[in-house]
């Protein structure tokens, strides 16, 4: 029963993390000396270098030595978690840079920055965590400070109402997956991923394992808005102050896709009979209906909400397919969808800062006279989200779907197959409604014609968005070799490599 | 010595009131409390867990979760104060702008 304190741990490995939090807390000091929301956005974005200058460093030069707490690892900075942290690293820069012009007339500008920077410390963290009370504590830091973010603009009455909706929906989820793992926790006797999984290996099922199961999937399902615990995303996108949707559709969704990687492909890969058909069925769901509400929308923020949803039902066949390559093309889209998903975000933020317009989709007719370049920009990412070769949307698609025929045949579990149809299907279902917005954009007469220039900084995170767009697509190569080496931290899943 | 039974059904009963409570009840304050309750739930078993297969993980994830659960309802309740000012109500049922 003793508790062994590892005073000789070196804590390397939460060096990336702890810049950030640092620079978190130290922000609402530097509030006193600089004044201008720019400035602080600038002091962040140090920050996010800093830290991403560790993990590259990190990537390079070999990973830390886990922290360790009472003989079982709790922190592992390996390339799993470099790789997500870099993710949420760039998300958060984005953030910043949108909000460095987008909320200059709001008060608490310091709070505001300094809870991105929390959230992302979070994420960080929850990538990293190796035991699952430090991936509840990451994941509730990001959660509590987007509680806050969400209802950043106190008197504006959308932002108030998603607040209330976010923060009571997110504790709900919180409770149903605590007391899933409490659950688990009883029946294996340990909060480690690997410690666990061995337990499961050498004991199997049993009904109390089942509920705690489901009550998890349904938590995390929750706060990654899988179908049908869905219904709160669309208002919470549409209620926040654009940045904050950003981080929630970019930032905070990937991070609960980490959570049910991590929960589900190591500490239960060995009930994966259990789980499978589950999250397969929630896969589908998820895809299907996300894409049929999407077509309905007449709101760009709402429609872009739905549109996530759906993409979140693509990344979940990686799940319901467990091979070391499914994983690898999940990642792989996560990436892929966190720069075309934020940049879409910042277009419409940038426009509803310029001219106040943006909230309709039909708001966007003739875009592409009054602003050729962010008209552009918006085509490729509705293209890309839509899975259009040769951009980057494309290629992730395409792996994630091949890795389900992959194992639909070699494994001999012919249903995964119908996970790669329904993907198929809904990819060409959504195409409807992104194709929409670009026939708005360049065939339509604009109502006005006047020009449209947007902020540098705003203009600077667009063309960094479409960069990676369309660079990961003709080269997806350059970042599907670090997917494949994340992906290897699920060593307990077969290779399942189609080509 | 009360057998560990007990502790799971008053865990589980305490879950499910609190589960009801966040899902028929329409003050938005009520609300919080019950996912308080919900979180409680969880840390009596992973207290009653601990100390009946002995070693102290779930003792810590509890004190852990405690602190969490009063950072959220701090979180929350804030929240709450600020819509009840914007919108001089806290009933769930009277915010709907934005629709579901």
């Amino acid at each position: 029963m003793d508790l062994n304190f590892d005073l000789e741990n070196s804590y390397t490995a939460f060096y990336p993390m702890l810049v950030i939090i640092l620079f978190a807390v130290v922000l609402p000091a530097i509030h006193r000396l600089v004044k201008s929301s720019k400035g602080l956005a600038g002091v962040s974005l140090v920050g996010i270098l800093i830290s991403a200058a560790i993990v590259v460093y990190n990537i390079m030069d070999g990973y830390p030595d886990p922290i360790v707490f009472n003989g079982t690892p709790m922190l592992t900075f390996d390339v799993f978690a470099a790789v997500f942290s870099l993710v949420f690293l760039s998300v958060s820069a984005l953030v910043c840079l949108l909000a460095a012009r987008y909320v200059e007339k709001d008060s608490h500008l310091a709070e505001f920055f300094s809870l991105t920077l929390l959230a992302t410390a979070g994420m960080m963290i929850v990538a990293s965590a190796s035991d699952i009370i430090m991936m509840f504590v990451g994941l509730e830091t990001t959660s509590i400070a987007s509680y806050a973010l969400v209802a950043f603009r106190k008197r504006d009455r959308l932002s108030t109402e998603a607040g209330v909706k976010y923060v009571i929906i997110g504790g709900f989820s919180t409770a149903l997956a605590l007391y899933g793992i409490s659950l688990l926790y009883g029946l294996s006797g340990t909060t480690n991923f690997e410690l666990m999984n061995e337990f499961f290996a050498l004991n199997g099922s049993s009904s109390l394992a089942l509920l705690g199961i489901g009550l998890m999937i349904a938590g995390f399902g929750f706060k990654i808005a899988l179908v049908p615990f869905h219904m709160w995303a669309p208002d919470v996108y549409e209620g926040a102050p654009t940045p904050t949707s950003t981080l929630l559709a970019a930032g905070s969704k990937s991070m609960g896709f980490v959570l049910l990687f991590k929960m589900l492909l190591v500490a239960l890969i060995a009930l994966k009979a259990d789980w499978e058909v589950v999250v397969g069925i929630l896969a589908i769901l998820t895809m299907t209906v996300g894409n049929l509400l999407a077509l309905a929308q007449t709101s760009m923020k709402r429609m872009l909400a739905y549109s996530s949803i759906a993409q979140a039902g693509y990344v979940i066949i990686a799940i319901a397919v467990a091979t070391q390559f499914a994983v690898e093309s999940g990642i792989f889209h996560i990436i892929t969808h966190a720069f075309m998903k934020a940049g879409a975000f910042i277009v419409v933020g940038a426009l509803i800062y310029k001219v106040g317009m943006g909230e309709k989709i039909t708001d966007y007719k003739g875009l592409a006279v009054r602003a050729p370049l962010v008209a552009f920009a918006m085509m490729i990412f509705m293209f890309a989200l839509a899975g259009i070769p040769p951009l980057s949307g494309f290629w992730s698609k395409v792996y994630l779907f091949s890795g389900a025929v992959e194992a639909s045949t070699v494994f001999d579990q012919g249903w995964l197959i119908w996970l790669a149809i329904v993907g198929i299907l809904n990819s060409a279902l959504s195409l409807y409604y992104y194709a929409r917005v670009v026939k708005y954009m360049y065939v339509d007469k604009p109502a006005s014609h006047d020009k449209i220039r947007v902020p540098t900084t705003m203009a600077v995170a667009i063309a960094v968005c479409l960069i990676a767009t369309i660079v990961i697509g003709l080269w997806p190569d350059i970042v599907v070799d670090y997917c494949a080496q994340a992906a290897s931290y699920f060593s307990q899943l077969p290779l399942g490599r189609p080509w | 010595m009360i057998p560990l039974e007990w502790f799971l059904c008053l865990s589980a009963i305490l879950f499910v009131i609190g589960a009801v409570g966040v899902l028929t009840k329409r003050n938005a304050i009520i609300v919080l409390m019950c996912v308080e309750l919900m979180l409680n739930a969880a840390n009596i078993n992973f207290v009653a867990f601990s100390s009946y297969t002995g070693g102290l993980t779930g003792q810590v994830f509890a004190v852990f979760a405690i602190a969490i659960a009063a950072a959220e309802v701090a979180v929350g309740l804030a929240i709450v104060m600020t819509l009840y000012k914007a919108r001089d109500t806290v009933n769930v049922d009277e915010v709907k702008l934005l629709r579901w």
